[in-house]
């Protein structure tokens, strides 16, 4: 039985030191042709805040949901209201992350928001036919073999129906920006397994949908404190809260613009064995 | 047989199991590229988006930074090489329109000149440099 030639092994050795000298020194990896969804996660950030912009300019949710869908994220909407508080907490400018905010709202109800008030019917009536209407991104498989093996997106011309170019017989009033918010209702929550004096508040548009990135002040007799609406991940998007103090009245109002809401206090309430403890309040603002 | 070709032998199956381990098993997974990596109709249309948010907002700052993640050219060529993918793989006309707006703002943008620039050098007295002779 012949011998095994161990003298091989550094010349192996040696063969696999040149070969890994030019792959890292000489010709290292350059990705080209890569995809979005393999984007680093900041960028993968900044691809939504241009698609949230690009949206709140042209109001066609279906591109925008297709753009998304290149990131690769489970679950859109998620990403994009994380990305708000993320934004939020960072200090990021409100009208950028209410950008982000409002796509992941108008996602989640699949409604898009109104298009901007330039747009008139007489507007409606000169535009071309449906055909030059704005194209979408689709996603169309290329040929194995291709340059990638990812879904290309696809500028295509979509023929609409008929109606979106025609003007609509009645209009639904949409939340206007700088509109005052209202108080809809204040209710008295005597739970006992609540943090004690919890105030809640949600904060809705017109369509009764929750509202993100809202900024509420809360004033009291000596202070002052902000906070925004859609900080809780497990809570709805128009959501947010405050403990209130024992003794102390407070006044809330929406920072956009809103009428402020005074004499807020912690209710006592009383548990089914007659002891008392401070109970919380529940306000709701609405965006007419 | 030669020793040598022991040597190439198992050059030759290290190369083998290295290339079906790198390209069948464990292939290269591309992950943190950058925009400027992305594919010619991807950068298109990540111009796109910057293009329709110009059309609304008319902030030629705000889409030069967005921009800058696509490479080290120039805003004005980015968008013009945008353009051009745009019209190769048929864009529509409203879509072109646009990326030919942010074009044609960012060849004629000027920056704002610096509060620096703007300062202008304060002559100094014609006398001071000499000093006034007193009689």
């Amino acid at each position: 039985m012949k011998r095994f030639p161990w003298e091989s092994i550094p010349v192996l050795a040696i063969g696999i030191g040149l070969g890994l000298f030019y792959a890292w020194m000489v010709a290292p990896v350059r990705y080209i042709n890569t995809i979005p969804n393999t984007l680093r996660a900041d960028f993968k950030d900044q691809y939504r805040i241009l698609i949230s912009a690009s949206y709140a300019s042209t109001h066609d949710l279906t591109r925008a949901k297709s753009r998304l869908e290149l990131l690769g994220q489970n679950d859109p909407v998620q990403a994009l209201s994380a990305q708000a508080q993320r934004m939020l907490a960072a200090g990021q400018p409100l009208d950028v992350v209410q950008q982000v905010a409002r796509l992941a709202t108008d996602l989640q109800s699949s409604i898009a928001q109104s298009p901007p008030m330039a747009v008139t019917e007489s507007t409606l009536d000169v535009e071309p036919p449906t055909a030059t209407r704005p194209a979408s991104v689709v996603e169309t498989d290329t040929p194995q073999g291709g340059p990638a093996e990812t879904p290309t997106p696809e500028i295509i011309n979509t023929i609409l129906p008929l109606e979106t170019a025609t003007p609509r017989p009645t209009h639904t009033p949409m939340a206007t920006v700088g509109a005052p918010f209202i108080l809809l209702s204040t209710d008295i929550v005597c739970k006992p397994n609540l943090t004690d004096g919890l105030m809640q508040i949600s904060v809705i548009d017109s369509r009764r949908h929750q509202m993100p990135g809202v900024e509420i002040i809360i004033t009291w007799d000596g202070g002052e404190e902000q906070f925004f609406t859609g900080l809780k991940s497990d809570q709805p998007a128009g959501y947010a809260d405050y403990i209130m103090q024992t003794n102390v009245t407070y006044t809330v109002r929406i920072a956009e613009s809103g009428t402020p809401v005074p004499n807020l206090s912690a209710p006592t309430c009383t548990d089914s064995s007659g002891q008392t403890y401070l109970g919380g309040l529940h306000l709701t603002f609405q965006q007419p | 047989m030669p020793r040598w070709l022991y040597s190439v032998i198992a050059i030759s199956v290290g190369i083998g199991i290295g290339l079906f381990y790198g390209w069948e098993i464990n292939p290269v997974q591309f992950v943190d590229t950058t925009p400027a990596s992305m594919r010619a109709d991807y950068r298109a249309d990540y111009v796109l988006m910057i293009a329709e948010a110009f059309h609304t907002d008319q902030n030629a700052d705000s889409a030069i930074r967005r921009l800058a993640v696509l490479g080290s050219s120039s805003p004005a060529e980015l968008a013009a090489q945008a353009l051009q993918t745009g019209q190769t793989i048929g864009y529509s006309s409203e879509d072109i329109s646009m990326l030919q707006e942010l074009t044609r703002a960012l060849q004629a943008y000027q920056p704002a000149p610096s509060p620096m620039d703007t300062i202008q050098p304060t002559a100094a007295p014609k006398d001071s440099a000499q000093g006034e002779s007193t009689p």
